[in-house]
């Protein structure tokens, strides 16, 4: 027999990029509905995409995010390449894999301590965090700034960067250019490490979850722009066999679509993915702080996603400096393409999680579809998930307490509500006169 | 006089996104300003990250530009404010929620002594913020002004406004 019905609302999500809502109704024996609302308006990317040059799609699926605009550069650059049959030089390669870098050390820093260390530590926000924790803002902020410069550098600017182009940069960086970033990147390495200790001492609540966990996995490298997309549960495909495994779904309570896995339902993108899939391949001195703070995969905590994602901005302060140092400039910034009529499509690894694209461009180079999948809206229904399996273990809490913790469970994802609410099917239905 | 005393330039900041009409005050007046005081004061069009402000304003005498929707105040009012005493307006404050606002920038900044050593803000009340170039006649009035008040500003600083006869 079902106890008294409770209800938890949080009106409007904070700290999270976009406009969300969450609505969880329960009683004490078990909880019936939980809905991760998204009322983000829909922003209709894959149409403005449409008509549009083909060389287009980087820059104009930049705009998509403020946070994450590598990522789309990246999928777009990778699915159109892939369209065009063009394969980058290895160096163009290696210095996208640098701005990757960039991207992931300046988002995941800035979700890092801006928006989830003050859920761990009691604060409502950062700035109050900061009067009682001057020196982890600071460092914080310290590493950020770093990332920023690496993407200024190779982007041509911080947000939203214009330097990239289908078949490799406007320009390459030079070497003296690349040097001048050595020490601040050395630096901020240094910190990072510090940083990855301070956040694999924090309080987590106890809250393992049975995950299905998604990533992409190259052989030699910890993934950032290219592999076979693998799961936990023995998924092993190429990415062109993406849309054959996975379907999206529309929802009534969101205007972004729920991601799944055909036949199986919820699975997880982003960095606890990653690390669980690909720890291996994280370099040696990322492993050693890992080993030191006995932090090993599988990881099966969303909360303990602070640990992972600073783990990753060491490992990416790592790989920059082993590409800076091993940097010669590219003979040619770019290959060229000519248009034909084709399809490509490319997944890559946004801080968030996998972000995969797809395009069909005709004979004069216009794009005549484009499909963009968000790690948000793939974790959307993992995050429902987690809400459903967690809340029981803490119904013991008074209401405020555990509607914090259902935020608190929220922001583990990291969610950007406004990257994955560009897509919205409209069904139209009409009635015929006289029928009831 | 040493290299010491010389005052530091101005570093002015325009807030804003030039492709959505009034919001772009901000960079409008950031170039109308580049042209008169290039030499005498730093010029910097932020795409509003309020984190790196933090780095950007340290320790300097800053001037940020701006427009804001308020409640309270007409089209073309033109707000000047002290944002190192005076508690900023919520209608200043507003930006991504994934980011920061200006006043969490100030009280962050306070915190970790990454303050500048003078913020003057000029905001402009601003009616129209949909996708375009195009200012509204009483935004664009309200730039002008702020323009020579600004000027002002930064050449009190400079030795005064500079001899007319010797362009």
């Amino acid at each position: 027999m079902a106890g008294n019905s409770k209800t938890i609302k949080v009106e409007y999500l904070a700290r999270v990029e976009g406009e969300g809502a969450l609505f969880i109704r329960y009683d004490d024996t078990e909880v019936h509905e939980v809905k991760l609302k998204i009322f983000e308006p829909p922003r209709f990317f894959e149409a403005f995409l449409r008509g549009r040059d083909y060389t287009e799609a980087p820059d104009i699926t930049a705009r998509i995010c403020g946070i994450c605009p590598v990522a789309y550069q990246m999928s777009a650059l990778h699915a159109m390449e892939n369209a065009l049959d063009l394969v980058v030089t290895p160096e163009l390669r290696t210095l996208r894999r640098l701005l990757y870098c960039g991207e992931w050390i300046e988002s995941h820093m800035l979700h890092v301590s801006m928006l989830h260390a003050p859920d761990f530590l009691g604060y409502p926000n950062a700035v109050a965090m900061a009067k009682d924790h001057p020196e982890v803002v600071r460092q914080a902020l310290e590493i950020k700034k770093a990332g920023n410069a690496l993407v200024r550098m190779l982007g041509g600017r911080e947000v939203h960067p214009i330097n990239v182009r289908v078949g490799g940069f406007y320009r390459a960086p030079k070497s003296e250019q690349m040097d001048g970033l050595r020490d601040q990147l050395s630096t901020a390495r240094d910190l990072a490490g510090q940083i990855c200790r301070w956040a694999a001492k924090l309080p987590f609540p106890d809250n393992t979850q049975e995950i299905e966990y998604v990533s992409l996995v190259n052989p030699d490298e910890y993934p950032m722009n290219e592999g076979r997309i693998r799961s936990s549960r023995g998924l092993d495909i190429s990415v062109e066999d993406y849309e054959k495994h996975f379907r999206e779904e529309q929802v009534p309570h969101s205007t972004a679509l729920h991601s799944v896995l055909v036949e199986r339902g919820a699975y997880l993108v982003g960095p606890l993915a990653r690390f669980n899939l690909n720890y291996p391949r994280l370099s040696p001195l990322v492993r050693q702080i890992a080993d030191e703070l006995n932090f090993k995969p599988p990881c099966n905590n969303p909360f303990k996603s602070i640990v992972v994602r600073c783990l990753e901005v060491l490992y990416a302060f790592d790989e920059a400096l082993r590409i800076i140092d091993n940097y010669q400039p590219p003979a040619q910034p770019y290959l060229a393409t000519e248009p034909q009529r084709a399809s490509g499509c490319a997944a890559t690894e946004a801080p968030r999680g996998l972000l995969y694209h797809r395009y069909e461009i005709d004979q004069r180079g216009k794009i005549t579809h484009a499909k963009i999948v968000a790690p948000t809206s793939q974790n959307q229904k993992t995050i429902e998930h987690d809400l459903r399996q967690m809340l029981p273990k803490f119904m013991h809490l008074p209401e405020s307490q555990l509607q914090g913790l259902c935020e608190r469970a929220i922001r583990n994802y990291d969610p950007c509500i406004s990257c994955s609410t560009h897509f919205l099917q409209l069904h139209l239905q009409h009635d015929q006169r006289g029928c009831s | 006089m040493t290299n010491e005393d010389v005052p530091e330039l101005w570093l002015l900041i325009s807030l804003g996104n030039r492709f959505r009409s009034d919001d772009g005050v901000g960079p409008f007046l950031l170039h109308r300003l580049r042209q008169s005081l290039d030499g005498s004061a730093e010029f910097l069009e932020s795409g509003g990250d309020m984190v790196r402000l933090l780095g950007q304003w340290k320790d300097r005498r800053v001037c940020l530009l701006d427009a804001v929707l308020s409640n309270g105040k007409n089209v073309g009012n033109l707000i000047r404010a002290n944002g190192l005493l005076e508690p900023l307006a919520p209608s200043l404050c507003n930006t991504s929620c994934h980011g920061f606002n200006l006043a969490e920038a100030v009280e962050l900044g306070r915190t970790l002594q990454s303050l500048p050593r003078q913020l003057e803000i000029f905001a402009i009340c601003a009616e129209d913020f949909i996708c375009g170039h195009h200012l509204s006649a009483k935004v664009e009035k309200a730039a002008l002004i702020a323009e020579q008040q600004i000027i002002a500003l930064v050449q009190a600083d400079n030795g005064g406004q500079q001899c007319t006869n010797n362009p």
